[in-house]
């Protein structure tokens, strides 16, 4: 059987610059996979690629075996690929409830049904999105993507700026959109600790390739194969530097 | 009290631009196209209506009957709603044959498809309908109502209602239905459209629809009070442009108001022009959306709002002239010998090109260079003709001097002109000045007061008793006249192309391509802004005076509004961003070579117009940043290629710091750092308790620091910490409150430009480099003051201090990551700054790449320059810094030199999380 998402010699980039070359990545419905690395490593440009916002250069994506058709994100969306993207693009003149309601489909519970998942945004319901505070806007975003029952669930930086405590929150809320609603979920982030606590399988992208790829119990235990990955030969941490 | 009456009379034409407003608002904010085509799709409209209750459908394909006779005559009802059913099927015609294909296109390019709408449905009504006013008959009950001694027709009352109502139905459907609300949602974020699975394509059509009903609509009401002909109805679009410029393209409300009142204030202007002497007799109608918008300028004083995308919209590729003297022989050959090979109709054609070149030459200067959208270039160019007479005549000034005092009048005009441009940017520009050649034309170039009904006369050009006049009978046109416009038009030509090449020529795409990061180099923007107007309007004034000249009597109709708008259109497909661009323009003018060659061989008759606008709208689609783009490619790719084939050696970059491998570096950091840490006379920069605000997310919390003389300073930190916000307060682009001092000045209320010249300099992380300059140029423009020798030598300087001396002529646009982070950095010291602020330089390098840059830093900062670098690559961080200051939301958390710093438990925390709380139990 074809895993829900799977990426076959995707090449990328964005204007002339081609970002990520021949990348392989298969992730399964139900499980997390982080996708780590350091600023630039190509990481945003991925997502934006997978759900059609940028056209791949070469290679493929299909969901469940179904291939998506390139560059086309309305396509993607069709076939259940939601973004929630690292800048949130949420709607910030409407309100929490409008926000949610553009993004429903026939099937779609009723935005009401998301506060089971957020409870947080009741007390916010009729106020503009812009109002919220960065991790109640975040939670918006994640909500919006949830509404749509995607079945691939692609975030970016979902962390980005926001106190521990709400990105913890974040993270148990991911954990179980993947195993309540059975989406494959890639998490964009840095919090490299945080998203490992939260995944199934992490690979760290860096200049554009695959450089470490393994289970994330695994990898939360090895800390230098990380650092290594991340900052290449140099360690900043002073625990265990050869020198 | 007759006030009142002359006021309410205008409601019926206040009633339809408010209709037209709101049709144009509804396409601009579902698809981002100013649609200059509204009033002509009400004629469109409008004529379809007026048939149908004729009993007749009109047929607009070529080739096909005019007209299908129904049998019968249509009531009102089923004409209406069947050529609403028409507007609507108009609009998404549009929709999907034009702009959907332009949809990624510039903001202009799909203006000027617009306007190619425009010209082809005009076209079309003129020949399938014949220019004959058509009556139709009343809708609304036409009775007379006595108000006091006032008369008030009740038609234009009840289609004011109309309006009204329909505002408020459509303001309801957009605030109560779900179609609403996915148009506002995909009106502020498309991408937010899209992820959350709302195609704004969909949305965009529908709109289109909506739209063409709405301007239907307003086409069928107006019909029976004003009777049907094609250019009145097009022109509606002045004053609902107005209208909607009011409500900033966005609040219907306010914008239905602004059209009803621009109507009511016509209608009185009238009036009042009409009872006293002293007021101008014609124009004050046609000034009144003039002063509508800038009255509303100052009381709402913003554009409208930008849509968001993922493609970075630009007015493309402005290419620096490889030579001149090469050039401007050739063309100045050919131009001679268009000259002497032809004689008649085609000198004449030859002589008109060459004038609309340098008119077209002058919107290069204005839109091309310094991106500002004027449709007044032609209305410019008028002033000076009409001027011009006026000297030549009235006061018998003598030919080289008479247009030169024209051109400069028409220089202090366009600087006029160009004044809101300081507050505005993009399409808001290009319809306040299209509102100023509306009045222009109507309150000078129409005025009977002024001109007299048979034009304005030229006395024809003398120079030490040799005539350069277009001459008369069988002599016209003499070759005189033609070497005259030649040699102006090659003078314009070169000054353009060394325009280009000089130091305000790159300040223009400076701010062209992006005003703040042009401030943050230091460069004035309202300055260059204020000269590119001037420059280009002394250019439109010197072909208005050959125009003037070819024409020996002068009138309106050379120097129209909609003649500026065909002129923007030819010019932005001719390619507005170069010197052969504005030339091609010339060439294509209506006056020049094509058109004749076209009318001479093509025999296409009545359909020329129709025929000009189709191709104008398929090559947008082709070439949407205009023709001459892909000769500039061509161009390109024959100078790479000859770059290529005289490089023997591969252009590898010589470091200029003497390398030491990259094993050996930490070692030479670690015993350099100690001598380049002098500081005796007190920091270069101090900044204390600086806090910055977004809303009510606080950024920066209370951030004081310090940076010497000589020493690099560090500030890292996660994502979203503050570090960029901090260099933003530092540099003036982010308000801020606390204390930042340079060298001891305060610098807090400065401006970001004046900053950089009292001594700052920074880089940006998303570098902001201007792609279509060379190298050299981007760093020239950062280079202010003293002459241009000394300015040359700063910038070789500066390009041979950061190891790119090599790649000078290369446009930014081509290199490498690594490379155009070097040019930035260069860009930053060229004027030899007190203090360099770098953001994320390090960005999207390899370890190799980011390890010379450290090197490059450090002989920086080894020529008494304060460093305060922020990046990700910790690496780099602590390799090359003096003191490193940590930040977390906003905050300093930790500050030291870099061994503290790396031992520091919170640091690695902050990066990677609680990541080592399991290594330390782990190991």
């Amino acid at each position: 059987m074809s895993a829900r998402l799977e990426c076959r010699e995707l090449t990328g980039g964005r204007g002339a610059t081609v970002v990520f070359r021949d990348l392989e990545l298969d992730v399964q419905a139900g499980t997390v996979l982080a996708l780590l690395g350091p600023n630039g490593a190509g990481k945003s440009t991925l997502l934006l690629t997978l759900a059609g916002l940028l056209p791949a250069r070469a290679g493929n994506v299909a969901i469940d075996g179904a291939r998506l058709r390139n560059g086309n994100a309305v396509a993607a969306s069709r076939a259940g690929v939601v973004l929630v993207p690292d800048n949130r693009s949420l709607f910030t003149t409407l309100s929490v409830e409008e926000n949610l309601d553009v993004a429903r489909r026939r099937n779609s519970p009723a935005p009401r049904e998301l506060l089971d998942v957020f409870p947080a945004l009741e007390k916010r319901w009729h106020l503009a999105a812009g109002a919220l505070s960065g991790g109640e806007q975040q939670m918006l975003a994640m909500a919006r993507a949830l509404i749509q029952q995607p079945k691939v669930l692609l975030v970016d930086e979902m962390s980005m700026g926001l106190a521990p405590l709400v990105v913890e929150t974040l993270f148990d809320t991911v954990r179980h959109i993947a195993s309540d609603h059975g989406a494959a979920i890639v998490l964009v982030e840095q919090h490299v600790s945080l998203a490992l606590g939260v995944a199934d399988e992490a690979a760290v992208l860096n200049r554009g390739t695959v450089v470490l790829r393994g289970a994330a119990d695994e990898l939360r235990h090895d800390g230098q194969r990380i650092e290594r990955a991340y900052f290449g030969d140099v360690d900043p941490a002073p625990a265990g530097s050869p020198g | 009290m007759d006030h009142v009456a002359s006021l309410l009379l205008g409601l019926g034409n206040g009633g339809v631009f408010a209709a037209l407003a709101l049709a144009l608002v509804i396409t601009y904010r579902a698809s981002g196209v100013v649609n200059f085509a509204t009033g002509a799709q009400a004629l469109y409209v409008a004529y379809t209506y007026a048939g149908l209750r004729r009993g007749e459908l009109l047929v607009p394909i070529p080739g096909l009957p005019k007209r299908v006779d129904l049998g019968s005559e249509l009531g009102f009802t089923l004409a209406l709603v069947l050529s609403l059913v028409i507007a609507a099927a108009l609009g998404a015609l549009l929709y999907v044959l034009v702009f959907r294909p332009l949809r990624n296109a510039p903001p202009l390019a799909k203006a000027v498809a617009s306007l190619g709408v425009l010209v082809v449905l005009q076209g079309v009504l003129a020949i399938r309908q014949g220019t004959l006013t058509v009556s139709v008959a009343a809708i609304f009950p036409t009775d007379r109502w006595e108000l006091g001694s006032a008369l008030v027709l009740a038609d234009r009352f009840y289609l004011a209602v109309t309006i009204v109502g329909l505002a408020l139905v459509l303001a309801a459907g957009f605030r109560f239905t779900r179609f609403g609300l996915v148009t506002r949602a995909t009106a502020e974020s498309p991408i937010g459209a899209y992820v959350s699975g709302v195609s704004p394509d969909r949305v965009a059509l529908l709109n289109w629809m909506l739209s063409g009903v709405i301007a239907g609509l307003a086409g069928i009401l107006i019909a029976p009070i004003s009777p049907l002909t094609p250019v009145t109805y097009t022109l509606y679009v002045v004053p609902a442009l107005a209208a909607a410029v009011v409500g900033r393209f966005q609040y219907l409300v306010p914008i239905v108001a602004a059209g009803i009142a621009i109507g009511m204030l016509q209608s009185e202007a009238l009036t009042l022009a009409g009872r006293y002497d002293w007021l101008p007799q014609t124009g004050a109608f046609e000034l009144v959306p003039l002063i509508v918008i800038l009255v509303a300028l100052v009381v709402v004083g913003a554009g409208m709002p930008v849509r968001g995308g993922l493609v970075r919209q630009r007015l493309g590729h402005a290419p620096r002239p490889r030579s001149l003297l090469l050039p401007t022989l050739l063309g100045a050959g050919v131009g001679l010998l268009a000259l002497l090979a032809t004689d008649g109709t085609w000198r004449g054609a030859v002589i008109g090109s060459f004038i609309a070149a340098v008119i077209g030459l002058s919107l290069v200067v204005v839109t091309g260079y310094a991106g500002q959208v004027s449709l007044a270039q032609l209305a410019l160019a008028g002033t000076a003709a009409f001027t011009l007479s006026g000297l030549t005549e009235g006061w018998g000034v003598p030919f080289p001097w008479a247009p030169l005092l024209a051109a400069l009048v028409a220089t202090a005009i366009g600087v006029v002109v160009g004044l809101p441009a300081l507050r505005l940017r993009g399409l808001t520009l290009g319809v306040v000045t299209l509102a100023l050649a509306y009045a222009i034309e109507a309150a000078w170039f129409r005025n009977t007061d002024i001109v007299s009904s048979d034009g304005a006369r030229v006395t024809p050009p003398e120079l030490f008793g040799w005539d350069l006049g277009i001459g008369a009978g069988r002599a016209f046109p003499r070759i005189e006249f033609g070497l005259l416009c030649l040699g102006v038009l090659v003078a314009v030509a070169v000054g353009i192309a060394a325009l280009r090449r000089s130091a305000l020529g790159s300040a223009m795409l400076a701010v062209r391509a992006n005003e703040r990061s042009a401030a943050a180099v230091g460069v004035n923007v309202v300055r260059v802004k204020v000269l590119s107007f001037a420059i280009a309007s002394f250019i439109a004034g010197l072909g208005g005076s050959l125009l003037a000249y070819r024409r020996g009597v002068v009138t309106f109709d050379s120097f129209t509004a909609i003649g500026g708008l065909a002129l923007l259109s030819t010019a932005y497909l001719a390619g507005v961003t170069s010197v052969w661009g504005g030339i091609n323009a010339g060439i294509l003018a209506s006056s020049g070579i094509v058109f004749i060659a076209l009318d001479r061989w093509v025999d296409v008759g009545e359909w020329f117009q129709v025929i000009s606008g189709v191709l104008l709208i398929a090559t947008l689609i082709a070439h949407p940043e205009g023709i001459a783009s892909g000769g500039h490619q061509i161009a390109d790719r024959l100078a790479r290629w000859r770059a290529r084939r005289r490089a023997t050696e591969p252009a590898v970059e010589r470091p200029a710091v003497a390398t030491a491998t990259d094993r050996e570096r930490p070692a030479v950091a670690a015993a350099e750092r100690p001598v380049a840490a002098p500081a005796a006379e007190g920091p270069a920069l101090h900044v204390d308790h600086l806090t910055v605000r977004y809303g009510g997310v606080v950024a920066v919390n209370a951030v004081s620091l310090r940076v010497e003389p000589g020493r690099i300073v560090g500030l890292i930190g996660p994502n979203g910490a503050g570090k960029t916000s901090v260099i933003d307060a530092i540099t003036g682009f982010a308000p801020a409150s606390g204390t930042i001092e340079l060298a001891g000045q305060v610098i807090g209320a400065l401006a970001p430009h004046a900053r950089v010249r009292a001594g700052l300099g920074r880089t940006f992380q998303q570098l902001e480099l201007y792609d279509d300059l060379s190298v050299e140029e981007n760093v020239s423009v950062a280079a202010f003051g003293g002459r241009q020798a000394d300015r040359r030598a700063a910038v070789a300087r500066a390009l041979e201090n950061v190891g790119i001396a090599a790649l000078g002529d290369r446009p930014a646009g081509e290199l490498s990551q690594g490379e155009r982070q070097l040019v930035s950095i260069a860009r930053a010291c060229v004027a030899e700054p007190s203090v360099l602020l770098l953001d994320e330089p390090a960005a999207g390098l390899d370890t190799q790449e980011s390890g010379r840059l450290g090197e490059r830093i450090r002989a920086i900062a080894a020529s008494r320059t304060a460093v305060l670098l922020v990046d990700h690559d910790v690496a780099l961080v602590l390799q090359v810094c003096d003191d490193v200051y940590v930040l977390d939301f906003g905050a300093v958390i930790a500050e030291g030199p870099p061994e503290t710093i790396r031992a520091n438990r919170a640091v690695a925390d902050a990066y990677l999380g609680a990541m080592h709380d399991a290594e330390a139990v782990s190991a």
